[in-house]
């Protein structure tokens, strides 16, 4: 599973801040409580110390109930078992709070006049409950302003700090090496993505010039080899007029002979995708495409009797779709083709158009052909077929060219090829 | 008949000039664009084979040049390039006819013809050979005055067959032939059969001599024997 660079820096501030807060709120609680009761401690010796140095020397025993009534926290009472200064919690009823309430004791042996008394001072403490509650909201607003905070940091870090990150993806999700869009890369002010964007340009220079130079190659090496096959095809031609031959010699000849149109029709099919790369096509037209397919039947009924095909046709009446006239003709003959070529004896050809699309059926080999090469240059189901292997490839780059779909389906022994405008 | 070939590959040029020279036209070469305006400027041509690309200039510019001289030969550009744009512009300059490289020279040889024939037009255009009579504007054939009824096709395979005469023809040049435009198309050329065996027959029923001889593992031949 993926997910957004950002959710997943956010997300682990989040787990982090979370952590420490949770790890952080009880130690907080129990840090705060002893140095409260320190406090506490300490304030309680040093009123014992303060009572024994400065109020016990002149304290009678009469004076006891006085100094209780006017002494809320220190009280002297009975003597008591105690030997030594002892501190420790206890609770009282707070009859304004009506409640109990905790409080920090120390109890200590003394002596009035002789006899033995218990001096015993206390401190009101605050309740762990009121502590806690403090704790927690403290710690509530804390994580609600960190996570404030990381949100709106965050945010203002994907709207600039990602921004040319972003910008970057989005140039490269839409370049195409086919097409002349290179992508332009503005210059940041961070290190990285500057070095990101050279290198993503490097790439893509190099990339460009070699496809370039590929395409460039395929044609050049298309238009060069025109002239030799122009020779080649005038020496036969001159070469079968000058003697009288044996038969087999006149097969030879032939043969010689269609070996050179098979190489001036890949030579022009190689010339025709390099052409249609190069936007040598992009001139278009409203075309009707049901008078495209009568124009060019004859020829095809022709090339169909040698197999005795029988070529059926339901043609909706002014289908028109745009497309560069020269391209949508060849579309229709290399699919017409297609279809002839790959048939068996007897066979059949189904040509159906309709408003939106164009579908040619025949019958042929009984399996269905491997789909997923099926467009490529030169890929051939059977090696041994006639046909150059770039017709299918030059069917589907027109589709491209002009935005259809074409695919293919196999079903009741008919191969079907489907155009989709 | 008096021809000018601007060809500079000189192999494709031999070839083309030992073919018609063999079919009685007197054929001169041009191997750059200067020497074939040298050439245009002094004598006159019934018809030039132009290429579109040589050493030392645009076939372009030849088409201009007669244009600027009145001159009214017949033009057939020969030539590689064969874009819509590159046809389109050549007739415009006024050329006549054009044929892509590679070809048949059967296919040029009636090309020249057929030009010839329009250029020389006067009333009627007929060809005759012996008891053959072709009308080509009305196509119609009359095998001894009689009219007998062929196809466009089977007419366009008549006048080609013709006009090779005693040429062994390969069964993919007259295809390629007959398929005009689609012949880039072509991977089968079985329908040949079938084609010269209707006109056989129609010009045997018209009681015509059997000038289509099979020429046995490569293709046809017209000969008067």
């Amino acid at each position: 599973m993926t997910e957004k660079l950002l959710h997943k820096i956010s997300r682990s501030y989040l787990i982090f801040a979370l952590l420490i807060l949770i790890v952080s709120a009880p130690l907080f609680y129990f840090l705060s409580e002893k140095l409260y009761i320190e406090d506490a401690d300490e304030a309680l010796i040093l009123r014992k110390n303060e009572f024994l140095q400065f109020s016990l020397s002149q304290l009678k025993e009469t004076d006891i109930p006085v100094w209780n009534k006017f002494n809320r926290d220190i009280k002297i009472k009975e003597a008591t078992q105690l030997k030594n200064d002892t501190i420790f919690y206890n609770y009282y009823y707070d009859s304004l709070a009506q409640e109990n309430e905790p409080y920090r004791e120390l109890n200590l042996p003394i002596t009035i006049e002789g006899k033995p008394y218990t001096y015993s001072a206390r401190i009101n403490l605050v309740e762990t409950e009121d502590l806690m509650k403090s704790v927690a909201l403290l710690f509530f607003v804390i994580i609600s302003l960190l996570l404030i905070g990381l949100y709106i940091i965050t945010k203002r870090l994907s709207l600039n700090l990602w921004k040319p990150f972003y910008e970057t993806l989005q140039q490269i999700e839409q370049f195409e090496i086919d097409k002349n869009n290179q992508p332009k890369l503005k210059e940041t002010r961070i290190e990285e993505f500057n070095r990101l964007n050279q290198s993503i340009e490097k790439l893509i220079d190099r990339n460009t010039s070699i496809y370039h130079s590929q395409r460039e190659f395929i044609e050049n090496a298309a238009h060069e080899l025109q002239t030799p096959l122009a020779v080649f095809q005038a020496k036969i031609d001159t070469l079968i007029q000058s003697a009288e031959f044996s038969e087999e010699q006149y097969k030879m000849l032939s043969s010689l002979n269609d070996s050179v149109s098979r190489l001036n029709r890949l030579n022009k099919n190689l010339l025709l995708l390099s052409k249609m790369e190069n936007d040598s096509y992009n001139e278009k037209q409203t075309i009707n495409l049901n008078e495209a397919i009568e124009k060019h039947f004859d020829f095809f009924a022709e090339q169909a009797k040698s197999k005795n095909l029988t070529i059926k046709t339901e043609l909706k009446e002014t289908v028109a779709v745009k497309s560069n006239p020269v391209l949508a003709e060849i579309l229709i003959s290399n699919l017409f083709l297609n279809a002839i070529r790959h048939n068996v004896s007897d066979g059949q050809v189904l040509v159906t158009l309709s408003n939106h699309s164009l579908t040619f059926s025949n019958t042929g080999q009984p399996q269905p052909l491997v789909a997923d090469k099926l467009f490529n240059r030169f890929s051939k189901s059977n090696p041994s077929e006639q046909g150059n292997g770039l017709g299918l490839a030059i069917i589907k780059k027109i589709a491209d060219l002009n935005n259809w779909k074409i695919s293919y389906s196999f079903s009741n022994n008919l191969h079907s090829f489907l155009v989709t405008f | 008949m008096k021809l000018l070939l601007i060809e500079d590959e000189k192999e494709l040029a031999e070839s083309i000039i030992s073919c018609l020279t063999g079919n009685g036209f007197v054929c001169e070469w041009a191997s750059n664009s200067k020497l074939a305006i040298d050439k245009i400027s002094i004598y006159e041509y019934d018809c030039i084979l132009l290429d579109l690309m040589l050493p030392d200039g645009n076939g372009f510019d030849i088409l201009k040049e007669l244009k600027r001289q009145n001159k009214t030969e017949g033009v057939i550009i020969i030539s590689a390039k064969e874009t819509l744009e590159t046809r389109i512009e050549g007739f415009n300059l006024g050329a006549d006819d054009y044929l892509t490289k590679p070809f048949h020279l059967s296919e040029l040889l009636v090309r020249i013809q057929a030009l010839i024939r329009r250029k020389n037009f006067k009333g009627n255009n007929l060809v005759a050979y012996n008891e053959i009579e072709i009308d080509i504007l009305s196509k119609t054939v009359k095998v001894k005055g009689k009219k007998i009824d062929l196809t466009k096709k089977e007419i366009d395979l008549l006048l080609y067959l013709i006009g090779n005469e005693n040429k062994v023809l390969s069964k993919s040049a007259i295809a390629e032939h007959l398929s005009g435009d689609m012949a880039d198309m072509l991977d089968n050329h079985d329908f040949v059969y079938a084609h010269i065996k209707n006109l056989k027959n129609k010009l045997k029923d018209a009681g015509c001599s059997d000038y289509i001889k099979t020429v046995y593992g490569l293709g046809y031949k017209w000969q008067n024997d």
